[in-house]
């Protein structure tokens, strides 16, 4: 013990002396930064690929590139943004694949993703890609609440975001649950909140559903199953998590709720998940190549694959399992928020403050 | 020899009473280069392998506190206002608690064990240390499975329907102190079963013939000579519920530890360097309390009379203290080894072990491998050099390989994070990166073994290597390393099951594609994935216990 003490003190003193002697930070950078300049982008037979999705979707569609292709993919998931921009310098991934727009025009707009022109890029409708093609949506999901119909009905639910306002949904048995605000999906329903009603109120509603929520999760995965099973009477999730908990062998007895979708309402708060070109990444020609193979309908339908959410083009028809086809609302049949994908870039910093404000990005509950 | 010695010592003395300055210049400076190598110097090959160890444990850290400095006083403040004091109470609440509930079983454990009439006596004395092999966060997922809001006891709650809604909730402060109790008991356990053991049977004898009761006996006398161990186990403690991140992440409860990997992970990293600089001051409060404390009460045991202790009888106690020692194992042991057995079954038969599988078991294989290797490369000179070269240099040398060990392997991850990413791309998210985390953390471990065997072998023979002409470096390889390497190879096994088991720093270095056991247990349990998760967590824990017995003989 005497030692692991002796050992930091020590350490202190070291780094006290560090910070006296050398001051500015800066100073340390320089000598190593040229090396790994000449890393010319050579023809390869890798990709690396950065994805915040959910990882079972991505391994599956990863698994069918590397066998249509032969490129050998090596992903990391559950990546943050923020890692792409802090490797700026130093381009780890060729492709983002992400589950917010947001995240993908904020990206963009700093700069990160390169634009190309992609076969077969016209199968995504124009309001769904920038406008040099360096990010698209591939598949869509809608903001909702997800119910256990056994312990409440649908009269007796939100019908909108601002419901959630409403102290008694915290007196509701067993509660409600909702995601931790680092979760991709909460950023983009915040950044459309704060949109329509300005940062004030939405800020407001942050803090309202982090005092009336029963629940706090990492993850939409855990709030489906705990709705499912009854430990919360509702969540707020994607709508794609309602149909993933209809496929489960127990527990299924759910519904959703698609909110503020009255004439005067500002319709539901729509996300799209898609994938953004890597500026710079070390394989650049791979990622072109598996662009344009994404692309491919067939490839679009394994992107949704066992997500169950919509595709953004509704002419490609995903194949979903029969308990769910009865369920599914075609996107075009929604009405959504009008927020254009740009704008949901614009919001993305902005609101990671405002969440971090509350403190609801770190709660686990 | 000896009069070497003396008028060694008469030297410094009259150097202190600044007689010195009578003395030609050159000589004082040989004089204060030889206070400051050591008497006999160890050569530049040695001197140089030992700074430079020294230099990689130190400069994550540094590096770390650094940041922290310059995030700003925008930054600081906003932090200290809202996230600060809230962490501050999650964590100092749930490591007072664990500490002090983790002490309580052990020494209960340990007393019974060793010094009544338990039944099954000996069988019970590594029983009971069997939840070591067990990391925190394994057990945390074998009871979401059981106790969790979809797990067993709720769905057999609910068969049997008498009792209404199943309320049971795991995911709160007490089900993360329960966790963390049930797996990090055993080093108290283990520590004050080793002081038990030692105890001389004349004090109490003599308070015995005072007429005292054993409970007051207990209190007056075995208590003060436990309070070593006791102390030891209860820092031990505390340092791991500070620096555990997987099983709080998994129990929902978020810690400074945490706090710091998702700040991380959304690459905040100034936020986080600011955290983990909380973080640093709380570990070093910590161990200073420590050190304070023990300083404060020094209990001497004379050997020449040492009587072993007697065995107390438990008397009518007995069903009961039976019934406690046997519920502490079926919780911490029978319990998960059952859970995670049942879903590796049930994961096989759904073809878990397939190719995946195995690319992730050689990829921890790999890590740890490496890891283990290097360490034990590298604890022989810097022990060697701070035994048989005792100086200024070598001892800072090896007091600073202690700090990355002490603290949270998520500080260590920031800091290559940082280093890495801006001023060493090259090497930035590459294997390398994550075997020198790994040996950032764990040296200390090969160092402790190594210096064991090493202090039982006489420096006469490297006397006698070096009288023969051999440099110091060739002493050692040639001499020293054969005789030493059952010492060197236990250090190693520690390494390489520590490095099997971590999980925060893999999952913040690890490069794209490289998931390792620890990281699958970790994702597919967050997941509800059990038949994938329950069989790697198994096979971590099968590696746990081969090298069971080396740390079972240190205690």
């Amino acid at each position: 013990m005497k030692r692991y003490f002796q050992g930091l003190l020590f350490m202190i003193l070291f780094s006290a002396l560090f910070v006296l002697a050398a001051c500015s930070p800066e100073e340390a950078e320089g000598p190593a930064d040229g090396s790994a300049e000449d890393e010319a982008s050579e023809e390869s037979d890798e990709l690396v690929i950065y994805s915040a999705r959910n990882e079972r979707f991505v391994e599956e569609l990863i698994d069918k590139f590397t066998e249509d292709t032969g490129i050998q993919v090596s992903a990391l998931h559950g990546v943050d943004p923020l890692q792409v921009e802090a490797e700026a310098n130093n381009v780890q991934a060729d492709i983002f694949i992400s589950n917010d727009l947001g995240a993908l025009g904020y990206l963009h707009g700093e700069g990160y993703l390169e634009g190309s022109e992609p076969e077969g890029i016209d199968a995504i409708p124009e309001q769904f890609r920038s406008g040099d093609n360096a990010y698209f949506a591939v598949s869509a999901r809608a903001r909702g609440f997800i119910y256990n119909k056994e312990m409440i009905s649908e009269e007796d639910l939100p019908h909108s975001m601002e419901d959630l306002f409403d102290d008694e949904w915290a007196d509701l048995p067993n509660g409600y649950a909702i995601t931790r605000g680092g979760n991709g999906g909460m950023i983009g329903n915040v950044s459309a909140l704060r949109h329509e009603w300005g940062d004030e109120r939405a800020s407001e509603w942050i803090n309202a559903i982090q005092d009336n929520a029963a629940g706090i999760y990492e993850g939409h995965g855990d709030i489906r199953r705990a709705v499912g099973a009854g430990e919360h009477s509702f969540g707020l999730v994607n709508n794609y998590y309602y149909h993933q908990q209809l496929l489960e062998p127990s527990d299924n007895d759910v519904g959703f709720i698609y909110p503020d979708q009255e004439e005067d309402e500002m319709g539901a708060i729509a996300n799209a998940a898609g994938i953004g070109n890597v500026s710079g990444g070390p394989n650049d020609q791979n990622a072109i190549v598996f662009i344009e193979w994404l692309l491919e309908p067939e490839n679009q339908k394994q992107f949704v694959g066992e997500s169950l959410e919509l595709l953004i083009n509704s002419d490609i028809e995903a194949d979903y399992p029969e308990e769910v086809q009865e369920h599914i609302v075609d996107f075009e049949d929604l009405k959504i928020q009008d927020m254009t994908i740009t704008d949901l870039g614009e919001h993305f910093e902005g609101t990671k403050e405002l969440i971090e404000e509350s403190g609801l990005d770190l709660e686990l509950r | 020899m000896r009069d070497k010695k003396e008028k060694k010592q008469t030297n410094e003395g009259r150097h202190k009473d600044g007689n010195l300055r009578m003395r030609p210049l050159p000589n004082l400076f040989r004089k204060v280069s030889r206070r400051v190598r050591g008497a006999n110097s160890p050569g530049p090959v040695l001197l140089i392998v030992g700074l430079i160890v020294a230099l990689i444990m130190t400069i994550p850290i540094v590096y770390v506190m650094v940041q922290s400095l310059f995030a700003g006083t925008d930054r600081w403040m906003r932090l200290l206002d809202e996230r600060i004091p809230g962490l501050l109470w999650n964590t100092l609440s749930l490591t007072l608690v664990v500490t002090f509930l983790a002490v309580v079983i052990g020494v209960a454990l340990a007393w019974f064990v060793v010094r009544t009439d338990l039944p099954g006596g000996k069988v019970w004395r590594w029983l009971l240390a069997l939840p070591l092999v067990v990391p925190p966060y394994v057990g945390a997922v074998a009871y979401i499975i059981v106790l969790g809001p979809s797990g067993w006891i709720s769905s057999l709650w609910d068969r049997i329907g008498v009792f209404g809604e199943y309320q049971f909730d795991i995911y709160n402060f007490w089900g993360v102190s329960f966790v963390l109790v049930m797996f990090t008991y055993p080093y108290v356990y283990l520590i004050a079963s080793a002081s038990l053991k030692r105890m001389n049977r004349n004090f109490e004898e003599v308070a015995r013939s005072q007429n005292m009761s054993t409970n007051r006996i207990f209190w007056t006398i075995n208590l003060p000579f436990l309070r070593p161990a006791i102390g030891a186990g209860a820092i031990l403690i505390a340092l791991y519920v500070l620096s555990d991140f997987g099983a709080i992440a998994m129990m929902r409860y978020v810690t400074f530890t945490a706090a710091i990997y998702f700040q991380t992970a959304g690459f905040d990293t100034e936020a986080a360097s600011v955290l983990s600089l909380v973080l640093i001051l709380i570990t070093v409060i910590i161990l200073w309390v420590e050190g304070f404390s023990k300083k404060k009460s020094d209990y001497h045991q004379t050997s020449n009379t040492f009587k072993a202790p007697i065995q107390l009888s438990l008397g009518k106690w007995k069903p009961l203290v039976v019934l406690f020692v046997l519920s502490v194992f079926t919780l911490s042991v029978l319990v998960p080894f059952t859970v995670l057995i049942y879903w590796s079954f049930i994961g096989i038969q759904m073809g878990a072990l397939d190719s995946r599988f195995f690319g992730f078991v050689w990829n921890s294989f790999r890590l740890s491998g490496t890891a283990a290797l290097m360490c034990m490369l590298l604890a022989i000179p810097v022990v060697y050099l701070k035994t048989r070269y005792p100086s200024i240099v070598s001892s800072f040398i090896d007091r600073l390989s202690y700090a990355g060990y002490a603290l949270p392997g998520v500080i260590v991850a920031l800091g290559f994070v940082f280093i890495f990413n801006n001023h060493l791309p090259a090497l930035y998210n590459t294997f390398f990166v994550l075997v020198l985390a790994f040996i950032v953390r764990f040296l200390p471990q090969a160092m402790q073994s190594a210096n064991a065997s090493l202090s039982l072998v006489s420096p006469r023979v490297d006397e006698a290597a070096r009288s023969l002409g051999y440099p110091p470096w060739k002493v050692l390889i040639k001499v020293i390393i054969p005789s030493i390497l059952p010492g060197v190879l236990a250090g190693g096994a520690l390494v390489f099951v520590s490095s099997i088991k971590e999980l925060p720093a893999t999952l913040m270095l690890r490069p794209p594609g490289f998931d390792t056991l620890a990281v699958r247990v970790y994702f597919e349990a967050t997941e509800g994935i059990y038949h994938l998760a329950a069989p790697a967590a198994l096979l971590i824990i099968i590696v746990s216990v081969l090298p069971l017995h080396i740390l079972l003989r240190k205690y």
